[in-house]
């Protein structure tokens, strides 16, 4: 839970998932997953958890890239709350994008909410929002 | 009925956990934390405890509905939060119990809690709300 990234760097967890980093600057970042029979849950669509755990990395990597590496580093940030809407059910053979954007990045505290779609789609797949605290920093001792 | 929960979500079987008790209303999985759980500052990464709270809600869900429901209608969760309370790390179990507060018709309320075994510590808290979707008329 918590998020140091470095650009493009990925959680073992999202490479197992096998989802990819497509665009990291600063302030946006955007993921693609292509949705295959793994990503199933029991009713044959993809689980919440495939779609919340891109969203938490997505929002991670976000507030990362505004913060900085450095000072990221010294003092990482953590999800603490996070709050998802499942709005469309997602198939096999799916292309999602991912994409998020910052609503406030604090010395204490950082918000960020990210959209799944389908690739070239405007409807929504799902919509999370994610709040992070951020560590005191590391002493240099 | 565990076994073949187990089998037929594939994501679950993904991530690693296990299905140690399924009743109605009621879910308990467990998950030993391994490195490919984990996010580059070596915890667990989030979307591991969302993925066990959710699916052991469902899990509850269809066991409140039974099989038959279940196959004719799948229930799908349309909303859910969840608070990290802790850290976890690589060797440590977690243990996800889920229990619905609530069994309508159509939308069904729970929570579930991630603790890890030993010290019975509180990982994380979630909530989920599951609905039966109505068939297009």
């Amino acid at each position: 839970m918590v998020e140091a990234h470095q650009p493009g760097q990925r959680s073992a967890f999202v490479e197992e998932i096998g989802a990819e980093v497509e665009e990291w600057i600063e302030g946006y970042v955007r993921m693609g997953l292509r949705v295959d029979e793994r990503h199933m849950n029991a009713h044959g669509v993809m689980h919440g958890g495939v779609a919340t755990t891109i969203m938490d990395e997505l929002t991670g990597a976000l507030i990362a890239s505004i913060r900085g590496m450095e000072v990221m580093f010294a003092a990482p940030h953590s999800t603490v709350d996070m709050s998802v809407s499942f709005i469309g059910g997602v198939s096999i053979g799916d292309d999602l994008i991912f994409e998020g954007r910052a609503t406030r990045v604090g010395r204490s505290v950082a918000f960020a909410e990210a959209e799944v779609r389908k690739r070239g789609e405007d409807k929504l797949v799902a919509k999370g929002k994610f709040t992070y605290v951020i560590a005191q920093p590391r002493s240099a001792a | 009925m565990t076994q073949d929960e187990d089998r037929r979500s594939p994501f679950l079987a993904l991530v690693g956990a296990t299905i140690e008790e399924a009743r109605e209303g009621y879910a308990r999985l467990s998950l030993k934390l391994e490195q490919k759980h984990t996010n580059p500052n070596g915890v667990m990464h989030g979307g591991v405890v969302t993925t066990l709270l959710d699916e052991a809600l469902a899990i509850a869900v269809g066991a409140a509905r039974g099989v038959d429901a279940v196959r004719a209608q799948p229930h799908t969760a349309i909303e859910m939060n969840a608070s990290f309370l802790a850290a976890a790390r690589e060797g440590d179990e977690l243990v996800v119990e889920g229990t619905l507060l609530k069994s309508g018709r159509t939308v069904f309320f729970g929570e579930a809690e991630a603790r890890k075994r030993g010290d019975n510590k509180l990982i994380s808290k979630g909530r989920v709300t599951f609905v039966i979707p109505k068939r297009p008329a």
